[in-house]
């Protein structure tokens, strides 16, 4: 077995034995099994990690030639490394969460496990396709498993109608990949990416109608509504799908452009998409702030961080490509540490509405903990993951003198936090809500706990040492495309490079200025916990002296009130309703005319065959 | 191309007789005319290409009309005339244009050889139901049962389009010198039938239309020729034929689950039936071409052939038709299979032995996708190099680009 198979190997074996067990395993038994095969990819994934510091390009043959000579070739990158290890690492501690999550399901079991392992071999392939058509195969297997994933409750209306959504979207904005890839093929004859050929074949036609296939998966402005009505899933897909597998899939599609002619399409595409990411983190975010459903808001500020990602990576830089992959996997380990404690406390309480939750933090502590170190991370706190992240983005832009993007990357960061801690106080802090008055909230049990303890942990950890990922990781794959980004890393491997060692003594200062606290809230005498009144600046109260999820909605509303006009829902919905017009009177002249009168639709038929043929 | 077919049919043969067993299709007469159908058409395809299988098609075709007419209603003795209709004439004027042509052998002089062509092209748009003479196909959907209209789409209806894979092989000239024609009248298919397809209301009818749109794309592969084309109109057919067997099937499933045919006003199918929407679900991915489907194959084949002789318009119609085609699949699949039950509960379970055939069918172009080598699909490729254009390529774009702008225009 070939080291580069072997991820996607150990994942389709493990879909095979849950179709073989599946009347055999509990639904607990089929979790872990899941978790084992995940795992198992994942800790293969690690071992292609040396040599993608070596610069070694590994090259495997997954699916013989079968059809015409084309075959499903694989060529591991540091880019593709990057994916694999983010998409099974995430992937393992998801199931590990779905284990538990999973096992009251009265049926469909089997099929959720199973489609989520084709999910995570689907990004595996697609990270590692040699050419386009691979890619482009990958691409769509995992569309249809966010489909069928997102639709698993598909008895529910709100469940089938996000499914249709998702589909239709993705889908036929990934037309622009398929007719990309049409028209370089039909120019160099192939679709690898690192042929020449397939560089001289791209336009700027060809590189518009990719980035329009990856605006949709990655939740671009405009076509970004579909992720919202996603939310009616199971939390664990949730996770999946925002975190690793479904919008990192455009991620990948937007740096690995780079990869066709030596960046040469960076010139073109650069300017573009940062203006769209840049609405996009905006956007994102505003609307994030009106939710008063967890996952919902959760939903709107993947959009607004998948913004920085694809900024970052329009910057072209070494060091806006490297911001952009390292954001691509803090965001993985945050925002699926998110999703799963918003799962955990839906599990509990059988709700997500932020204005029935309310004081958790007492029955729930761990996920509690876990959250606010996931929050923090997104926030962009210090000594998280999210923090160096939003740092290296800003460096980027900072190096190219674009202020703009530097202003719209802290105006969002700022708004981030806001929405975070509305989230948050009203989840987990203050009175418990009188919606779970007389219901027993109990906290998540221990493997839901490890799985999304284990990402949150991983967000502090690569926060006080970013360099962890970014040596063995982040630079191979920057190299990977070609473009240098010299990481200088000195003594005991911290960072020594410009801006990054300002990064390190910003750590160590903030670090410092904890322990002081700490110090001086031990010594000093813990005040005793109690209810204290909210600080307001001078602004009235709402009733019961303390601002809930709506109050905070509402005031997100009258503020950004003209943003929330920037729904392309609206316009969708009409171009539908034109086609089916067109449709209907289409169908009134076949009423009147073929299926009305045939003998003389034959004739005519006849005579315009005749014309046609006579003027050719 | 027989490798292929013969297997397809007995396949569709075998899957029919299970499933009809389990859901009655019609009285004692229909068993012995859908076995005739069939088996008159697998050996028109064993006969090769000749006056004695154009003979044995069209007494299918009379047996097919038999077979309509057998259901005993008004409406199938109205649709039963249509397609007998239809198809002589479709007979005739094929017929005619291989006498002018010596059955291919020769191309007579002007303007014989236009006569032949335009006869050609109305007797294959008659056949095969293309727009706007598509009249029958509609109606027999709707007045026949669903096992007898999958016989006459994915069997009689295939076997024609072999017919003009044949004689793309044998009159080049037909397809070359007039190329703009052709494309336009699949193009007209293509978009027209997409359109009417998603006026339909009923599923049944809206399978019909769709039928027609994918005979377009077929049309397509066969007019552009080379080796894309043949092979893609070649793995198009077969996701055609087991997409159309599975959804017919799983719609057939619906009818008799509630008694009635099933509209867009149905609703959660899938509630009672998780087999047959998932089924219909399958076979509606095949069928639009979505990876890693055998329609896939096809339709990357299509593609590429459509880019490389009729470039960016013809290109955009093609994609135009597949949006098409996904918007109409994807509406009826989430009104009709997926939500919460409306009423639909309470009728009868679908059968075992309806179950395992429809999943058959709709894993087998999932498969084929993966392994299409696994029977032989490969062999179509072999007599797509039989193909041997004699016109100049600049002959073939000057045309193309015609019928370029055709498709701006008919867009």
């Amino acid at each position: 077995m070939h080291p580069i198979t072997s991820p996607i190997l150990a994942l389709l074996a493990g879909v095979v034995l849950q179709l073989l067990l599946a009347r055999t395993l509990t639904p607990a038994g089929k979790g872990i099994l899941a978790t084992a095969a995940a795992g198992t990819a994942f800790a293969a994934s690690l071992l292609l990690v040396p040599g993608a510091m070596d610069g070694t390009v590994l090259h495997a043959v997954l699916l013989a030639a079968g059809d015409g000579g084309v075959a499903l070739r694989l060529r591991v990158d540091g880019l593709g490394v990057l994916f694999m290890v983010m998409g099974t690492g995430t992937g393992a501690a998801i199931l590990l969460f779905s284990i538990r999550y999973m096992e009251h399901e009265a049926q469909g079991v089997t099929r959720f496990y199973a489609i989520m392992l084709v999910f995570i071999a689907g990004l595996l392939v697609l990270a590692g396709a040699a050419d386009m058509l691979g890619a482009y195969v990958a691409w769509e297997v995992i569309g249809l498993c966010s489909y069928s994933l997102v639709g698993f409750w598909y008895r529910r209306r709100e469940a089938a109608d996000g499914a249709r959504k998702v589909l239709l979207i993705t889908h036929l904005a990934g037309y622009g990949f398929l007719v990309g890839l049409v028209l370089v093929y039909a120019r160099a004859g192939g679709t690898e990416w690192t042929d020449p050929a397939v560089a001289d074949a791209f336009t700027t036609g060809v590189v518009a109608l990719f980035l329009v296939a990856a605006m949709a998966k990655s939740v671009m402005f405009p076509l970004h509504t579909w992720i919202p009505e996603a939310m009616n899933a199971p939390t664990p897909v949730s996770a999946l799908l925002h975190s690793a597998c479904y919008v990192k899939a455009g991620v990948y599609l937007v740096a690995r452009l780079y990869t066709v002619g030596d960046g040469q399409w960076q010139a073109a595409m650069g300017m573009p998409l940062a203006a769209v990411g840049c609405v996009t983190i905006l956007v994102g975010v505003v609307f994030a702030m009106a939710q008063t459903d967890l996952k919902r808001l959760l939903a709107f500020h993947t959009v607004s961080q998948l913004g920085y990602i694809i900024v970052a990576l329009s910057l072209g830089s070494g060091l806006g490509l490297a911001a952009g992959l390292f954001y691509c996997l803090s965001h993985a380990l945050f925002k699926g540490t998110l999703f799963m404690c918003a799962g955990a406390v839906q599990h509990a309480t059988g709700t997500r509405d932020l204005r029935d939750l309310g004081g958790l933090a007492a029955a729930m502590p761990w996920t509690a903990r876990i959250w606010i170190i996931a929050a923090a991370s997104i926030a962009g706190v210090p000594l998280t993951n999210g923090f160096v992240a939003k740092w290296l983005v800003f460096g980027a832009a900072l190096d190219q003198g674009l202020m703009a993007i530097v202003m719209v990357a802290w105006i969002g960061s700022i708004l981030t936090a806001f929405s975070f801690l509305k989230a948050t106080v009203n989840t987990f802090y203050g009175a418990p809500s009188a919606a779970l008055a007389g219901r027993r909230v109990h906290e998540a049990p221990p493997s839901m706990l490890a799985g999304m303890g284990v990402m949150a942990a991983l967000c502090l950890v690569f926060g006080v040492a970013p360099q962890l990922l970014l040596v063995p990781v982040v630079a191979p794959a920057v190299a990977g495309l070609g473009v240098a980004w010299p990481l200088e890393a000195g003594w005991l491997g911290l960072l020594t490079g410009r801006g990054a060692l300002a990064l390190t003594t910003a750590g160590g200062a903030v670090l410092a200025s904890v322990a002081l606290g700490y110090a001086v809230y031990r010594f000093a005498g813990a005040p005793v916990a109690g209810p204290v009144s909210v600080y307001s600046g001078g602004e009235p109260l709402p009733a019961g002296d303390r601002p809930g999820a709506g109050d905070f909605a509402g005031m997100a509303e009258d503020a950004f009130h003209p943003v929330y006009a920037l729904d392309p829902d609206p316009v969708y919905r009409a171009g539908w309703r034109r086609l089916t017009r067109l449709a209907a009177a289409a169908a009134s002249v076949a009423r009147a005319v073929p299926e009305r009168r045939p003998v003389l639709t034959v004739a005519l038929t006849a005579a315009a065959l005749a014309a046609g043929v006579w003027l050719v | 191309m027989d490798t292929v077919l013969l297997p397809l049919f007995a396949g569709i043969a075998a899957g029919v007789w299970l499933y009809a067993r389990s859901i009655p299709q019609g009285g004692r007469s229909w068993w012995p005319l859908v076995a005739a159908t069939i088996a008159l058409v697998a050996v028109s395809r064993l006969a090769g290409h000749g006056w004695g299988a154009m003979l044995l098609a069209f007494a299918a075709e009379l047996v097919a009309a038999a077979l309509i007419l057998s259901r005993g209603t008004p409406a199938a003795a109205a649709a039963a005339r249509l397609f007998l209709g239809a198809m002589v004439a479709g007979t005739a004027a094929i017929a005619t244009a291989l006498a002018l042509t010596g059955f291919g052998t020769m191309q007579p002089a002007a303007p014989l050889d236009k006569v032949a062509v335009a006869l050609l092209m109305l007797g294959f748009a008659l056949k095969l139901g293309l727009v706007p003479v598509y009249f029958w196909l509609p109606a027999v959907a709707r007045a026949s049962s669903v096992m007898t209209t999958a016989v006459i789409v994915a069997v009689v209806d295939v076997a024609g389009f072999c017919e003009l894979l044949a004689l793309r092989e044998a009159m080049p000239w037909v397809f070359e010198g007039y190329a703009a024609v052709w494309i336009a009248l699949a193009l007209a298919s293509l978009l027209g039938a997409g359109l009417l397809a998603l006026a339909q209301s009923e599923l049944k009818p809206m399978l019909a239309f769709s039928t027609i749109h994918d005979m377009g794309y077929l049309l397509l592969g066969v007019v552009l020729g080379g080796p894309e084309g043949m092979a893609g109109a070649w793995f198009a057919i077969l996701g055609h034929a087991l997409g159309k067997l599975v959804m017919f099937g799983a719609v057939g499933a619906a009818e008799w689950h509630l008694g009635a045919p099933p509209t867009l006003d149905t609703r959660g199918l899938s509630s009672s039936l998780p087999v047959a929407g998932a089924a219909f679900m399958l076979g509606a991915l095949a069928f639009v071409g979505i990876p890693p489907t055998v329609g896939f194959l096809g339709h990357w084949r299509l593609y590429l052939a459509g880019a490389e002789l009729g470039g960016p318009v013809l290109l955009a119609a093609l994609f135009a038709g597949s949006a098409m085609g996904i918007l109409c699949y994807v509406r009826a699949i989430h009104r009709t299979w997926l939500g919460p039950a409306g009423g639909t509960a309470g009728g009868p379970a679908l059968p075992r032995a309806a179950a395992a055939v429809l999943l058959a069918f709709a894993i087998t172009p999932v498969v084929l996708g993966l392994v299409p080598g696994a029977v032989g699909v490969a062999a179509p490729e072999a007599a797509v190099h039989a193909t041997a254009p004699d016109v100049p390529p600049a002959a073939v774009a000057a045309s193309l680009n015609t019928a370029a702008s055709v498709a701006g225009g008919v867009k």
